[in-house]
């Protein structure tokens, strides 16, 4: 195997492009060196990029609103900024609950989308903001991808041979939106989660839902949006009955699997419990009490 | 491959392949044994070393990434005879089989220098990376806060000096 060391963002693009498939970008590796170890990943060549931290390892906001994420931004950076924090405290609660801080000091936002393990913390999240992924190639420039299009299968992602993710967006904020990030695990800390659920909810008045957005991870092979859920509430009254309603269609919508950590039964129990617990907590950080819904 | 590593302040040459972790070059050709193989696979934090300031898992960080940064080991932090975290987990007895020890150490070290004044949550979720089987964890926080209480004194003495 090599180990090639990129000192710009073209000697990466020209390596991959060189490598044609046989290489893997190296940022972190908190996901690829165990992959590597185990045999699970083959890789002939290893394109490093932790040098380029000018062009990639910055969070900035730019000109329209938008926030750009460089491919090189770790989970310890995203919970600590304040730019997230403020607009997409979700993603910051995601982040905080990737591994341990050894992890999050050097695993990065876009590996963990680039991974595509069907349990990552930062993609729900990432999905109910509609973020979108910026790619990059030597011989085509930069394309953008939805998340959503991005992720197509378990730990599959919609990249060619000869691209590397290089930032993740998200979008502005509209006006009366919270969102919210709930996970289940066995402990706090350092837990593959056993199911969890980010929601994004936009108030068109005092009561009426203006949109609602749901996402699950560990919950199937892929994390997704829950449409059917989603146009429920789309231009509603937000009741205790409609809740329910949407909790236990996203239940039966889910197919998660038994594994070392839950059983599928479990996980279809625990879902509807985090829709509640999400849309109570986009209420709570947006003010708003609504009566009779309460925590079930 | 070789590669340059900067560990406790000095560059050493190493002969290491593209897919070896920065854990096996520290043991088994630096012989520095304070970072401990645990899980292999970044779940326990025994192997946890600084790099540039940050606690990172070394069984699964390549080492030639590491190329370039300022490794730092609990041999580097105690070359100078034991620092203020490890005589506080000494005096508040935050060891029992310290396997884990030095993993915490490396951790708590990265704390405190970033944050001198610690909340006993700010410790437990340092800690989120490091697994200890035997002590139950309060004496380690006992330990860090005494450290970051010593060292606060001593920098408030040093002031009126």
């Amino acid at each position: 195997m090599d180990f090639i060391y990129a000192q710009k963002l073209e000697e990466a693009l020209n390596a991959l492009r060189t490598q044609a498939g046989r290489a893997k970008v190296l940022a972190g590796g908190t996901d690829l060196m165990i992959q590597i170890a185990r045999g699970e990943k083959q890789p002939q060549a290893l394109i490093f990029i932790g040098q380029l931290k000018d062009d990639l390892a910055a969070v900035s906001l730019s000109q329209d609103g938008h926030l750009n994420i460089g491919a090189l931004v770790t989970h310890r950076q995203i919970c600590a900024d304040r730019q997230v924090q403020a607009s997409y405290p979700a993603l910051a609660t995601a982040s905080a609950s990737v591994g341990g801080w050894q992890t999050q000091s050097v695993g990065t936002l876009a590996g963990n989308i680039c991974n595509a393990s069907p349990a990552a913390d930062t993609i729900p999240p990432l999905l109910v903001h509609e973020a979108v992924v910026t790619i990059q190639s030597a011989a085509r420039g930069l394309r953008d991808v939805s998340l959503e299009y991005f992720i197509t299968g378990r730990r599959q992602i919609a990249i060619e041979n000869d691209e590397m993710v290089v930032g993740i967006t998200l979008a502005p904020l509209p006006a009366d939106t919270a969102d919210a990030y709930l996970k289940v695990g066995r402990r706090k800390a350092m837990e593959v989660a056993i199911a969890g659920l980010a929601m994004r909810l936009t108030m068109a008045g005092p009561e009426i839902v203006g949109e609602l957005r749901v996402a699950t991870c560990a919950t199937g092979p892929v994390s997704r949006r829950a449409r059917e859920v989603e146009a429920l509430f789309s231009g509603q009254k937000l009741t205790d009955e409609l809740v329910t309603q949407g909790a236990s269609l996203l239940g039966r919508m889910i197919q998660p699997i038994d594994d070392t950590r839950a059983s599928a039964q479990y996980r279809k129990l625990v879902i509807p419990k985090l829709f509640r617990g999400a849309v109570l907590e986009c209420l709570a950080k947006l003010g708003i009490a609504i009566s009779g819904l309460e925590k079930s | 491959m070789k590669i340059n590593l900067k560990v406790n302040g000095i560059l050493e040459e190493v002969e290491i392949e593209a897919s070896t972790v920065l854990l096996d070059v520290l043991r088994d050709k630096l012989h520095l044994t304070g970072a401990k193989e645990g899980c292999r696979e970044g779940e326990c934090g025994a192997c946890t070393v600084l790099i540039d300031g940050q606690p990172v898992d070394s069984c699964l960080y390549s080492a030639a990434a590491a190329a370039n940064t300022e490794i730092e080991t609990v041999e580097g932090i105690s070359a100078n005879g034991l620092s203020a975290i490890q005589k506080a987990m000494v005096e508040e007895g935050g060891i029992q089989c310290g396997f884990c020890t030095p993993g915490i150490v490396m951790t708590l070290t990265a704390l405190l220098r970033q944050n001198a004044d610690p909340t006993p949550k700010d410790v437990a979720a340092a800690l989120n990376g490091n697994i200890c089987r035997c002590t139950g964890y309060s004496r380690i926080v006992s330990a860090t806060l005494k450290a970051a209480k010593n060292a606060m004194a001593q920098k408030a003495g040093d002031a009126h000096a």
